[in-house]
């Protein structure tokens, strides 16, 4: 266990240096910081003034060795456009990306299981068709749809819900949340939905073949034949198996969310990363994209590691030797 | 009995739902949407509106511009003294001060001043770099000497903002770019980055504290976004509405749209390159012809634009009266291609922001089918701002879609960057992007570098307008984009735009 652990975090290792390096080419090509730094009415020498005071006039691979060097010691440069450390731009949008891509990843996987469960026992029935069709539009429609949708629903024309925004925060040393306030999750409902629609259907048609294929197993007819109580067989002898592929999904698809709730983000104008990651995209705001990328992918490699050490505990068959 | 518990339990939450949304709209408080959110509270962080406009609230320039028209009125400073070329002599208002308790003197004068010119801080380089000496006469006399002649100089002056030089020295680097201390009108309370900026009044402002009290400034970038908060009663009013919503807002009774024409202005650069097609003004001219301005007009801004001859707006000094638009007219222009010798037409590259103005891209599209009517094959090529200004400034490109305003309304400025040959060394011609050159338009142009008396200066560029527009067709200008804002009705808000698209809070009552 120990050397397995050990050989995946080396393996992160390599992916984030081979991410940093990607990024950093991929950045040469997405437009000249100087322009802006340097201000509308600077003449060409200003402009290389600035190139020089910002060590952007140096050669691609002299930025890189740095960039790397700085960024091992956990210093990932300043923003061009707020002109404070990009890291602590960043991890001041952390919370509220976390707590919506909580929220969204429990609502969807209550849900997804729940339903997914319900519909595997009695898949013919009219009402558990009607679930599946529906679970084809939260997998086909896109984000931004759902999005706009649910705002025109229930905030223009019900009035019920806010559109916009986290509402009232309270803070919590650095944390600052939105759980602990009336406004706070009702502002947290519409975007959680939004971006959890998607997670949802796919878990439920995961959980739904899952248990399918299980309950038609062999020690399942055992199981009932025994005269166990439905409930047993169902989420003991089935759900638990039937569990794994799910968990995995959901595992990765949390990291995702975390990264990339980009499009939900900006549609709610939700204060997170995603948030922060377009605003700088539409601003070449070099450091926080990279610096961004670079926790997305340290993000999603540790879920992806917490995922697999999971596993032995969710199917004690499995052993990492 | 249960059903019913849960009922009125669901019933009670949604209602209390509702009461918060009500939540900041009390009696002098104002909540305002914006497109764009604040890049830093360092007033000398950024040169885009969208932030100056901000720190207009919290921090003042030595003078001001007041709406509607924008005109210069005294600030900081009660008036000013130009007695030759370069230097300006400023009289300094007594008794301002900063929001901390430090009174304003020239000793901070000298400090804002000379904080421009370091890029780390600033991206008002090229103003920093342009002032040769400031002199400190007494606590509140300044003189300052510019290096060349500067005519533009007291029109810059408010957007120059004063920082108080005992904090801002004291202070750590990123507490002064987030944390503003100014001599404005408003201070600032809390910025969460994306959610919202609040701003309470100045009770000691200089001017009277202004009428409302509380302002609370929200960006919200999605447009269809920024309409739902304004319609479900979120924010009072709202910057930005873009004309695809406007039927939308118009036919709620509970908005009001309000209009500016905006002092922005679209227009289609090109080269000249000897030996091009387009080093021949009759090309040119037949290119401008044959673009159908008044459709782009109605059928792609939908009304929201009013037709350009000329790249600055009516308040620019530099701007002329007479100009006008070349009429549309396919056969002229088809003539002029004849006698040119291009009737077969040629190629071309027509590129643009896709991100940045008003339905950029769609007015793109549109030229290249116009002028594909002349036989111009026009390749398009529209791409993010981010990546589009750098190539501009490059002098990469043949044939593009570019606006401009002047923040100074001083058009000498603005046209040495835009049409000048492109001049390493003297530093003009920056966004000449497509390598536009004309020896007369230059000479007469740099004849105005030393020109501060403001009524020949203004005869002049009237003239060396004409010249780029009419005689020489440096450019095809298009429209004027029209600024839209709407505000809830019932609220008793009054709100005066002004042409530079600021929203300054102590211009709003209620």
């Amino acid at each position: 266990m120990l050397t397995y652990v050990a050989r995946r975090l080396i393996q992160g290792f390599v992916v984030l240096l081979a991410v940093s390096f990607i990024c950093f080419i991929i950045f040469r090509y997405t437009g000249d910081p100087v322009v802006t730094l340097a201000g509308r009415y600077a003449t060409f020498q200003e402009r290389e003034e600035v190139r020089r005071a910002y060590g952007l006039d140096k050669p691609f691979y002299v930025q890189y060795v740095r960039f790397v060097i700085n960024a091992a010691r956990g210093r990932f440069g300043k923003s061009y456009v707020s002109r404070v450390p990009a890291l602590g731009l960043i991890l001041e949008r952390l919370p509220a990306t976390v707590e919506l891509a909580t929220s969204a990843i429990v609502i969807s996987f209550c849900l997804g299981v729940g339903l997914g469960v319900l519909v595997s026992l009695k898949p013919y029935a009219a009402r558990n068709r009607l679930i599946m069709a529906g679970s084809l539009f939260g997998i086909s429609i896109p984000t931004f749809l759902t999005g706009i949708l649910l705002i025109m629903i229930f905030a223009v024309y019900l009035g019920a819900l806010p559109s916009f925004g986290r509402g009232e925060t309270v803070n919590i040393g650095y944390w600052r949340t939105g759980f602990l306030t009336l406004s706070g999750i009702s502002h947290l409902i519409l975007p959680a939905f939004t971006l959890g629609m998607y997670q949802l259907a796919v878990l439920l048609r995961l959980t739904r073949a899952g248990m399918r294929e299980i309950l038609g197993e062999e020690y399942i007819k055992t199981a009932w034949s025994k005269g166990l109580p439905p409930r047993k067989v169902i989420f003991k002898h089935g759900l638990r198996n039937a569990l794994i592929p799910v968990v995995t999904m959901t595992g990765l698809q949390f990291g995702e969310l975390i990264a990339f709730s980009i499009v939900t983000e900006t549609i709610f104008q939700w204060p997170g990363m995603g948030n922060l990651l377009l605003t700088s995209i539409y601003e070449t705001d070099q450091p926080v994209i990279v610096t961004y990328i670079m926790l997305a992918a340290l993000i999603i490699l540790t879920i992806n590691i917490v995922v697999d050490i999971l596993y032995a505990f969710l199917n004690p068959k499995i052993r990492y030797d | 009995m249960k059903k019913t518990l849960v009922l009125i339990f669901v019933g009670v939450l949604i209602g209390a739902f509702m009461g918060f949304m009500g939540g900041t709209s009390g009696a002098s408080s104002i909540v305002i949407g914006v497109d764009t959110p604040p890049r830093t509270m360092n007033p000398h962080g950024s040169d885009a509106d969208a932030n100056l406009q901000v720190m207009a609230n919290i921090f003042e320039g030595l003078l001001q511009r007041k709406a509607p028209d924008g005109r210069l009125v005294p600030a900081l400073a009660e008036r000013y003294e130009h007695p030759d070329l370069v230097t300006w002599k400023l009289y300094l208002r007594k008794g301002v001060k900063f929001h901390n308790g430090n009174p304003f003197t020239a000793q901070d004068v000298k400090f804002s001043f000379e904080r421009l010119s370091n890029p780390d801080v600033s991206e008002f380089v090229n103003t920093g770099k342009s002032i040769a000496s400031i002199e400190v006469i007494d606590d509140y006399t300044v003189v300052i000497k510019t290096k060349t002649p500067t005519p533009w100089f007291a029109n810059n002056l408010h957007q120059l903002y004063m920082m108080d030089k005992e904090s801002t020295e004291a202070r750590d680097p990123g507490e002064v770019e987030t944390k503003p201390i100014g001599t404005g009108p408003y201070k600032m309370v809390e910025w969460i980055k994306g959610s919202y900026v609040k701003f309470t009044a100045n009770e000691d402002y200089w001017e009277g504290a202004p009428p409302i009290k509380n302002v609370e400034l929200r960006p919200i970038t999605e447009s269809s976004t920024r309409f739902a908060a304004l319609a479900s009663g979120q924010v009072d009013m709202v910057s930005g509405v873009p004309v695809e919503l406007y039927e939308k807002v118009v036919k709620d009774k509970n908005l009001e749209v309000v209009k500016i024409p905006a002092r922005r202005s679209i227009f289609l650069p090109f080269g000249n390159k000897p030996g091009t097609p387009m080093a021949d003004i009759r090309v040119r001219k037949a290119m401008y012809m044959a673009i159908n301005e008044d459709e782009i007009i109605e059928k792609i801004m939908r009304g929201h634009a009013s037709p350009a001859a000329q790249i600055p707006d009516p308040p620019t000094i530099g701007y002329n009266p007479a100009l006008e638009r070349l009429p549309y007219s396919l056969e002229t222009a088809k003539k002029l291609m004849k006698e040119a010798g291009y009737e077969k037409g040629f190629e071309v590259t027509l590129t643009g922001p896709n991100d940045r103005y008003i339905m950029d891209e769609q007015i793109a599209e549109a030229v290249a089918k116009y002028l594909a009517k002349i036989g111009i094959k026009v390749k398009l090529d529209v791409k993010p701002k981010s990546i589009f200004f750098p190539e501009v400034s490059q002098g990469k490109l043949e044939f593009y879609l570019i606006g401009w305003f002047d923040g100074t309304f001083d058009m000498g400025r603005s046209y040495l960057k835009l049409i000048h040959t492109r001049d390493m060394e003297k530093g003009f011609g920056e966004f000449n992007g497509a390598n536009f050159s004309d020896p007369e338009i230059d000479a007469l142009l740099e004849s105005t570098a030393g020109m501060v008396d403001q009524e020949k200066r203004k005869k002049v560029l009237q003239d060396l307008n004409k010249m780029a527009m009419v005689d020489k067709i440096a450019v095809i200008p298009l429209h004027y984009q029209v600024d839209l804002y709407a505000v809830q009705k019932g609220k008793g808000i009054k709100f005066t735009p002004r042409p530079d698209r600021w929203i300054v809070y102590k211009e709003i009552s209620k």
